[in-house]
């Protein structure tokens, strides 16, 4: 299971955003560059439709790939309550030949994607990851290097957190406590919940260049 | 990692398997100098596509072999014969491929037994049953040479061994004899240094050879 939330920042404020959870999580960012498979099951195969996502780690001197399935979010009355988006994944480290062994199993390609960007993980309450990456398009079947942006001028911020059955209330409080520091910034909510951006940013983003110039200076 | 060989227990025509052959087999391992040194089990499932209801079932060349070897509980190997593709992951692979419910475990198959140190030999010798019931399907056992990783080099040598091993055998006049049969590791893209997913694909090609001497 894991804990998440969502949000978007204008590209013009994440180098704020930076310096914000640069002091926040005291650790060196790490450099993203994430090439995304989704693929989907071929017709008849498998009791319900299902999906796969093949995620190859570009930023790595050798690439590595992660298979990754994303599943249902938590319901109940309780699951409405909370601000935090509570779902299964479940994950496998595996070898480069991954996608012919899906593609031969029947499944297809549905749409690829190259996240770049950076992300912080840090210990606070429960162990946090924040990304903050643009999703790039290809032009050609899987021509990373000429990939485009998707959303020119957008960012998507995700911040999540590894959760159990039993001590995910926690976790929850642990992420929703760290989005109050980011609020000026941006807003964070369920995926899929849109937000938008906040009118707050500009000048948070201000505040916090200024800070980190005397800072430096 | 050390070179291994895969043998399987190919019983004469009309002989009948039992566990008397894995008691005998056993006693010459003990017999040449081999000292036990514990238990081992390495499990093969077999997975099959799931179809829609009321539709075809996919094709059966998407049938794979999911293996778990003892001496690398923490990796899992899929092997889709048809394709001549073997895919090396973590086990929540395992997890990954319930979630999808696409394909479905059929099978499980168990080879267990006993593991013996015979000087820079590591033999085991074990049974293979189905997960749910003690119905002996075949014998095998594994013979790893723990100086050598490179297969070319080890040819000779472990060929004498098993010659060695097959005269001791003999002198039981058991119904049947331990036989290797050569993997294909190039189709897989493998090569000469050995590696766990050499042993994999070793368990599908004595997988093969059981169910064919089972039938035969």
């Amino acid at each position: 299971m894991e804990c998440v939330v969502q949000g978007i920042i204008e590209t013009q404020h994440v180098e704020a955003l930076e310096i914000l959870l640069q002091g926040l999580c005291g650790v060196p960012k790490e450099h993203l560059r994430i090439h995304e498979l989704c693929l989907k099951s071929g017709p008849n195969l498998g009791v319900v439709p299902s999906e796969v996502r093949l995620l190859c780690d570009l930023a790595q001197p050798t690439p590595s790939w992660t298979v990754r399935h994303v599943g249902g979010a938590m319901r109940g009355a309780g699951a409405e309550q909370i601000s935090v988006l509570v779902r299964t994944v479940v994950e496998s480290k595996v070898s480069k030949n991954v996608l012919r062994f899906f593609y031969a199993l029947g499944y297809k390609l549905d749409h690829e994607l190259l996240k770049i960007g950076f992300s912080f993980n840090f210990h606070r309450g429960a162990p946090i990851t924040v990304t903050v990456t643009s999703a790039n398009k290809m032009p050609k079947l899987h021509a990373t290097e000429e990939a485009v942006p998707v959303t020119p001028g957008i960012q998507l911020v995700e911040i999540t957190a590894p959760a159990a059955a039993d001590n995910y209330n926690d976790v929850v409080s642990a992420v929703s406590s760290f989005c109050e520091y980011l609020a000026p910034l941006l807003h964070l909510s369920k995926p899929g919940v849109s937000t938008g951006i906040v009118p707050t940013a500009s000048a948070a983003a201000a505040a916090l260049l200024s800070n980190s110039g005397n800072k430096t200076s | 990692m050390p070179v291994k060989w895969l043998l399987h227990w190919q019983p004469n025509p009309g002989a009948t398997l039992s566990s008397q052959i894995l008691t005998e087999a056993c006693a010459c391992v003990e017999s040449v100098g081999g000292a036990r040194a514990g238990r081992w089990k390495t499990t093969l499932t077999f997975y099959r596509p799931m179809a829609r209801d009321g539709a075809s079932a996919p094709e059966s060349s998407r049938d794979f072999l999911g293996v778990q070897l003892h001496d690398h509980p923490g990796k899992y190997y899929s092997i889709l014969r048809a394709h001549r593709i073997l895919l090396e992951s973590d086990s929540s692979i395992q997890a990954v491929m319930e979630k999808l419910q696409s394909y479905k475990a059929r099978v499980v198959l168990n080879f267990e037994g006993f593991q013996y140190q015979l000087g820079d030999f590591q033999i085991r010798v074990g049974k293979c049953v189905p997960s749910q019931s003690e119905n002996l399907r075949g014998i095998m056992m594994e013979v790893e040479y723990l100086p050598l990783s490179s297969i070319e080099k080890s040819r000779q040598l472990m060929e004498e061994f098993v010659e060695i091993w097959q005269e001791t055998v003999s002198k039981k006049s058991l119904p049947g004899h331990f036989l290797h049969i050569e993997s294909n590791f190039t189709d897989y893209g493998l090569h000469d240094y050995y590696t766990s997913q050499h042993t994999a694909v070793q368990y599908a090609t004595c997988m093969q050879q059981l169910i064919a001497a089972v039938r035969n």
